[in-house]
């Protein structure tokens, strides 16, 4: 995950190191985990994980603000939308690192499950899914797309959601992912992250921030609420509904900061994106090769861009 | 199975209704390029098997990256099924 640029590019590179001194010997440990080679880190291991991808998504906007690039919109999924909220000025980095350490935290002791990507739209899943918030309800975890819908569910009733779906012809895959985010399993842990939450100063955003909680723009109010951000963990990600809403606004140069590209395939699909009104850049490869590379011709490509 | 079977299947995979701008040439562009994954393939390749009883194995549509390649694909499969 974006390794290739740790000490090429100054900016990433600094933002990094001081993410992962505010973290003390975890930061440490995370970040020879990070460099490792062949790499040592497993992508579902959410408490070392999670912070990586905040950090990374992180860094990357930092690092393409510092080239002159002036970031207009901010929109990110699942724990990218505090990376958005970090880079929109709602809380410094030294209080996310805290946030990070608190999240791994509250979700260590969630019960197993996963995720599963399903290409099929919310209402043909409906029926596969579990009525109300029972903690082990397999529920919407994740719209990304008019048909790309992930369940979110603790074990063992995804594994049998996995099956009939399988049975009845819907192509379904894994995500990297061995808890059940953004379901009602994670309710305990939202609490437990709001407690987190309240104890740090939260700002407006300096930039405007697409919630993928709400499918809108946070209001001031909003941001300033410990429970806003914090809730996320146990609601769906409404990706789908918040680029669509800010597609809507106007069009974009939608730049996607963080490993890998699956952002950006999702966005190609939308029209606005498809009929060549916006354009789509991901910073990174699709793997671990070539992420100096992509890299810099993502950012030529960015200043090439009125 | 015409390139033009091929673009309405992609836009129903998507669900995005006017998805594929009928002035774009999209034969030669790759599936990443036009935002397909590898999920939203593996829905490709099951509508094609419902309408024209042609399967694909799993292992060769990832190796498969514009929609020139899945319709020779999809051609190859179906003389070996006749």
């Amino acid at each position: 995950m974006a390794v290739e640029l740790y000490g090429r590019e100054a900016v990433f590179t600094a933002v990094l190191d001081e993410f992962f001194t505010y973290l003390g010997d975890e930061g440490a440990a995370l970040r020879d985990q990070w460099l490792a080679d062949p790499p040592d880190l497993v992508i579902d291991d959410a408490s070392r994980a999670q912070p990586l991808l905040f950090a990374i998504g992180y860094a990357l906007g930092r690092s393409v603000e510092c080239q002159g690039i002036r970031l207009t919109a901010l929109l990110g999924h699942s724990v990218g939308e505090l990376a958005a909220a970090a880079l929109a000025g709602v809380f410094g980095l030294r209080d996310a690192a805290r946030l990070m350490r608190e999240r791994a935290a509250a979700t260590a002791d969630v019960p197993a499950g996963g995720m599963l990507a399903a290409a099929a739209s919310v209402e043909e899943l409906r029926p596969y899914l579990d009525p109300g918030e029972r903690p082990d309800s397999v529920v919407v975890g994740a719209r990304n797309g008019p048909r790309q819908t992930v369940l979110a569910g603790s074990e063992p009733r995804l594994t049998s959601v996995e099956e009939r779906l399988r049975r009845h012809g819907v192509p379904c895959r894994r995500v990297a992912a061995r808890q059940p985010f953004h379901s009602p399993a994670m309710a305990h842990a939202a609490e437990r992250f709001e407690r987190a939450f309240a104890t740090i100063e939260l700002r407006p955003p300096k930039v405007p921030v697409w919630s993928t909680r709400t499918g809108a723009r946070v209001s001031r109010q909003e941001a300033t609420d410990p429970a806003f951000w914090a809730r996320q963990l146990a609601t769906p990600v409404q990706f789908w509904p918040a680029l669509d809403a800010m597609l809507k606004s106007r069009d974009f140069l939608l730049v996607e900061t963080g490993p890998g590209q699956g952002l950006s395939m999702l966005a190609r699909r939308h029209h606005r994106v498809r009929q060549g009104h916006c354009e789509v850049v991901p910073l990174l490869p699709p793997r671990a090769a070539g992420a100096l590379h992509t890299y810099r011709a993502a950012v030529r490509r960015m200043e090439n861009t009125p | 199975m015409t390139l033009e079977d091929l673009r309405r299947i992609l836009a129903e995979c998507a669900g995005e209704g006017d998805f594929l701008d009928p002035r774009v040439d999209i034969a030669d562009t790759s599936f990443t390029d036009l935002g397909y994954d590898s999920l939203a393939l593996l829905e490709t390749a099951a509508r094609i098997e419902q309408e024209f009883g042609v399967s694909l194995p799993e292992d060769l549509i990832a190796t498969l990256d514009t929609p020139r390649s899945l319709l020779a694909a999809v051609r190859e499969a179906s003389v070996q099924t006749i």
